[in-house]
């Protein structure tokens, strides 16, 4: 038995479960001070140096072995640990662990590109006699219908969009989390909630941001704001439920029984079991949150100044038919992000659930 | 619809019958193997089983066992990724481990049939009860149309269920719990099968409820010939229903034998241990022999005898090799070292002994004869008055606990026993205030803690009253480190100093309840239930609480481990002067554990007494019901005793209302004056 949690578990580690296991016996008429601690060297007769029939004369064989509590105890244990099973979990997903490596290393490249091209992305030309030139090795992705530079254009829009995406995303699934565990736990709040639900719901969020463009501004900023603002919605439902499962456990009771303050419940007890649903939301959030910038632009909601993944594509549908490289670039860029998080979301949320784990 | 026990069994008239028989179904070395994410799982390893025809065979074994993985085996209904990978298993003539899918479906249910353990999962919500039982008819008996329709009202009958013409055409949900599973066995007898396997069938219902359908499945027995493969943990059951009964451990049967044999004259050190640490042959106010450690991990590779290392009697060669089988008897055979002519002779602990001596009734010692209300100082810790708990409003309103008045006095156990749905937990949760009470007050010390109170008041409630709960597996926070886990209470009231008195506390209480203190690292999911259980029990102790209320926090663990968690409590109760308020539905755990015993039916405290008062005077029909049902460990006992039913008809209070009296100190029940009246010429007698 011994040997075999040795082969699963790095030896440091190995050993120090090895000495936590030695527990002391439940039944209270043990003596715990004589338990002894201390490997079995100068045992022979220990309970698991023994291996095989040689080891001992057969009248040997026939007495009584010593017993010992802490071995008893061993015999249930499995050495697990939850988060180096979410991590062993979601290295299996080769696919997930390999696109996250791309995903990475496209992001660090949106920052080198504007050390190594040609031209800066702010000083941008407008010349129509350079429009429409296809890639080559002045203009490495080839210049736009205004002449202007594609590659510098194409990396600036991927940073802006990705850093749009990734705090939208955070943003509205923070919001989405504390509204949602209140929502579920405070059976007060539950009715105000619901009919704040339902007034931000039932009006198509479009209407809302059209509104906030049209009366604010269309800078990313606002209209990232606004996204924000509107589309918690789903992680907070979701959120609720759940949380309407886990409430009335019993280590709830418990923790109630203690009189642990409500903020402690909702973020000990309750969040840590949301974790995977809250990792794929997330995740799935990102490149959904680049498609709806490029739904914003597309529908002239979005300042259109500064080059963004939405900008772009929205720009090279008039013209991709005959120069199909001014779509095909940002279209590789925004697929690579779609299916990293999709990948990665599914992967590291299936790896968070301990009923995938062993 | 009582049904009564038959009297007196002759075992040995029944060995002699099964001796002189062919198996009828026999498997021989039978391997089975889980495969699960990678690992593989020995869930049964190479055990042998013959089954004799008109016999009841009862499977004992804890969860993890194997004894529902054996016996699927028998019906084909093994999961996916499970396979049978050595053995053999012989009936009429074939070799079950070779059907294929659609052999099996002459088998499975016309000849070997199945009951589960919970039936309203076992049940189609959608489907009305006739129609499902009318289906196997059709399918099995090949009946149509009005002569279905008529066996299927039979059927009904058979099993208990009155006005079947009615009951025909209701849901499931509109049956009690009892009923449906009186439905599942219709279902399964509907084609006559000639081995019927129960696989926990009463495990889910309440001891009333339960006795019925063992009494229901014994006659089913009677009347059809059955041959029955009961699996249970309970040794209760195992006394009221089987001819034979097999031990199973780390997926092996390591003991078979008459049920007299098994019962009086084990020969395993497990069957021992089992045995011995059940609380009805405990002494009260002295220690359970309890089973250390938990059951072994079936994912590690097991040498020699897989009960080994918690075996008190373990010889050298039992961490080597695994044991032959040897026969005691012609039909008693035990796997376990110990009997080879080699080993040293032992005796069979005391306790083995006593089962057989004491006949039902615990030892009484002068512990047990302490009576409560002669000390003069006792002082009351925990009062309800007229407590009333209502949930839901309007026409959905629901009484959950009515009108109850008791006092728990300083340092006693108080039991509160009912069956589910009683609101047994419901009291114990509003004296701890998590469930608000409609009317009435509960006083803690002669002041009001329920309603609304001072903070003061609060804090120093939550901290001298602390819960213990049912599930071990529900009642710690997965998430969370055990560091944290104990030391909630502390951080909520800033109960230390610093960091490192923190911490020491944390230690303390770790060893109090007999766990390491390294496991404050470590996260729940790595310990077994018995260490779970004690984990929350440390939880509620590091507040140094006065009183707690204790909810069956032993029903849901195994059967080995209930007695360390019991031990302890115990043991709590010694060192720290702790008042329990004890709630169970097990009558035999309370009787070991409790001062005093309140009964509770339908939200309301029917009789109150004195823990031997109780067993020795039940005057409530209702308590005498719940003592009859009660299962004894004793073959002989528990199938000679009648049981009763409680019908709640009996009692008229339509002129004379009932009222809540005191008929002698300390012996409260509720009635009406008549009943009283009664109740009083009983006890005189």
């Amino acid at each position: 038995m011994a040997k075999n949690t040795q082969k699963k578990m790095p030896k440091p580690e190995h050993e120090k479960t090895v000495q936590e296991l030695e527990t002391p016996v439940p039944d209270l008429s043990v003596d715990y001070s004589t338990v002894d601690h201390e490997p079995k060297k100068e045992r022979p007769m220990g309970r698991e140096h023994l291996r095989s029939r040689d080891v001992m004369p057969e009248k040997q064989l026939f007495e009584f072995a010593e017993y010992k509590p802490q071995e008893a105890e061993r015999t249930g244990y499995s050495n697990y640990s939850y988060w180096k099973s979410v991590w062993q979990n979601f290295l299996k997903k080769r696919s997930a662990v390999v696109m996250s490596l791309v995903f990475l290393a496209l992001f660090l490249f949106t920052f080198i590109a504007p050390a190594i091209s040609k031209y800066d992305v702010n000083s941008l030309r407008v010349d129509a006699n350079l429009a429409f030139i296809s890639p080559n090795g002045e203009y490495w992705f080839g210049t736009d219908n205004l002449g202007r530079d594609y590659w510098s254009q194409v990396w600036y829009a991927t940073r802006a969009s990705i850093i749009l995406a990734v705090s939208v995303s955070f943003g509205q699934i923070i919001l989405g989390v504390i509204i949602g565990l209140v929502w579920g736990y405070v059976r007060k709040l539950d009715r105000f909630f619901t009919e704040l639900y339902n007034l931000v719901d039932n009006v198509p969020v479009i209407i809302y941001m059209t509104l906030i463009a049209m009366m604010l501004d269309k800078s990313m900023l606002t209209m990232g704001i606004a996204m924000i603002l509107f589309n918690w919605l789903g992680t907070a439902r979701n959120v609720r439920n759940l949380v309407l499962m886990y409430r009335d456990r019993e280590y709830n009771l418990a923790s109630r029984c203690l009189g642990t303050k409500l903020g402690r419940i909702l973020f000990r007890n309750i969040f840590p079991y949301l974790i995977s649903m809250i990792i794929l939301r997330l995740a799935l959030a990102i490149p959904g949150t680049i498609a709806y910038e490029t739904t914003l632009t597309y529908l002239g909601l979005m300042d259109v100044s500064m080059p963004s993944l939405g900008i772009l594509l929205r720009n090279s549908r008039n013209f991709f038919l005959d120069y199909p490289y001014i779509l095909i670039f940002p279209a590789i860029i925004v697929s690579i992000i779609t299916i990293t998080f999709y990948l990665v979301g599914n992967a590291f949320s299936d790896a968070c659930d301990p009923r995938n784990h062993l | 619809m009582s049904e009564k026990n038959i009297q007196a069994v002759d075992f040995d008239a029944r060995a002699e019958q099964i001796l002189a028989r062919e198996p009828l179904l026999s498997a021989q070395d039978v391997e089975v193997t889980f495969t699960l994410r990678g690992n593989k799982l020995t869930a049964i390893r190479r055990t042998s089983l013959d089954l004799y025809e008109g016999e009841t065979l009862a499977i004992v074994g804890e969860s993890g066992s194997g004894k529902s993985v054996f016996t699927k085996c028998f019906v084909g209904m093994l999961d996916k990724n499970g396979e049978i990978t050595h053995g053999s298993i012989m009936y009429d003539g074939k070799d079950l481990t070779k059907l294929t899918e659609k052999e099996w479906l002459k088998v499975r249910g016309k000849k070997i049939a199945m009951v589960t353990q919970d039936p309203m999962t076992s049940l189609n919500p959608l489907k009305t009860v006739g129609r499902q039982i009318q289906e196997a008819v059709e399918l099995h008996q090949g009946l149509r149309g009005r002569a279905a329709r008529q066996e299927t009202y039979r059927i009904l009958e058979s099993v208990g269920i009155s006005d079947p013409q009615r009951r025909y055409r209701q849901y499931p949900h509109e049956f009690s719990g009892g009923m449906r599973q009186r439905v599942v066995i219709a279902i399964a007898v509907a084609c006559r099968p000639q081995i019927l396997i129960c696989d926990e069938p009463t495990t889910a219902l309440d001891v009333t409820i339960q006795a019925q359908i063992l009494a229901l499945i014994r006659r089913l027995q009677k009347e059809q010939n059955m041959t029955i493969i009961y699996i249970t943990h309970d040794l209760g059951v195992v006394a009221n229903v089987a001819d034979r009964v097999a031990v199973m451990y780390g997926g092996q049967i390591i003991e078979i034998g008459m049920a007299n044999e098994v019962f009086f004259d084990p020969w395993h050190p497990y069957t021992w241990a089992l045995l011995s640490a059940l609380p009805q042959l405990g002494v009260k106010g002295e220690k359970l022999p309890a089973i250390d450690g938990t059951p072994p991990n079936l994912f590690n590779k097991i040498q020699g005898d897989a009960f080994a290392p918690r075996n008190r009697y373990a010889l050298n060669i039992d961490f080597l090799e695994e044991p032959p089988t040897y026969d005691v008897t012609a039909t008693h055979a035990v796997k376990a070292w110990l009997r080879d002519p080699r080993a040293p002779k032992v005796e069979q602990p005391h306790a083995i002994r006593r089962l057989e001596e004491q006949q039902g009734k615990p030892l009484v010692t002068e512990a047990a004869s302490y009576h409560p209300h002669l000390d003069p100082n006792r002082e009351p810790l925990v009062e309800v008055k007229d407590m009333q708990v209502t949930f839901g409003s309007g026409r959905k309103k629901f009484v959950a606990v009515d009108h109850v008045n008791f006092t728990i006095y300083k340092g006693e156990t108080f039991s509160l026993v009912g069956e589910s749905g009683s609101g047994k937990t419901t009291i114990g949760r509003a004296i701890v205030r998590i469930n608000p009470i409609t009317s009435g007050e509960v006083l803690f010390r002669g002041e009001r803690i329920s309603g609304k109170i001072s903070r003061e008041m609060d804090t120093k409630v939550i901290r001298s009253m602390q819960m213990i709960f049912q599930d071990p597996m529900a009642s710690l926070n997965e998430r969370a480190k055990v560091d944290y886990i104990i030391s909630e209470g502390l951080y909520n009231f800033h109960l230390y100093k610093d960091e490192q008195e923190r911490q020491e506390k944390v230690q303390k209480v770790l060893q109090e309840v007999g766990l390491l203190p390294e496991f404050s690292s470590r996260f729940p999911h790595e310990f077994s239930g018995g260490q779970r259980q004690r984990i929350g029990i440390a939880r509620s102790l590091i507040m140094q609480p006065e009183f707690i209320v204790a909810d069956e926090p032993i029903s849901a663990l195994d059967v080995s481990i209930r007695a360390q968690v019991l031990n302890l409590l115990n043991e709590m109760k010694k060192s720290r002067g702790l008042t329990y308020l004890f709630i169970a539905h097990d009558l035999s755990v309370v009787r070991f554990i409790s001062d005093r015993i309140a009964v509770i039916h339908k939200g309301r405290i029917v009789e109150l007494a004195e823990s031997e008062e109780l067993f020795r005077h039940p005057l409530h029909p209702y308590t005498k019901a719940l003592l009859s049902a009660v299962p004894n460990p004793n073959p002989y006992l528990e199938r000679a005793k009648t049981l009763q039913v409680y019908d709640p008809s009996v009692h008229d209070y339509s002129v004379d209302k009932p009222v809540w009296e005191e008929i002698i100190p300390d012996h409260f029940v509720w009635g009406n004056v008549r009943e009283l009246d009664g109740y009083r010429r009983e006890i005189e007698n």
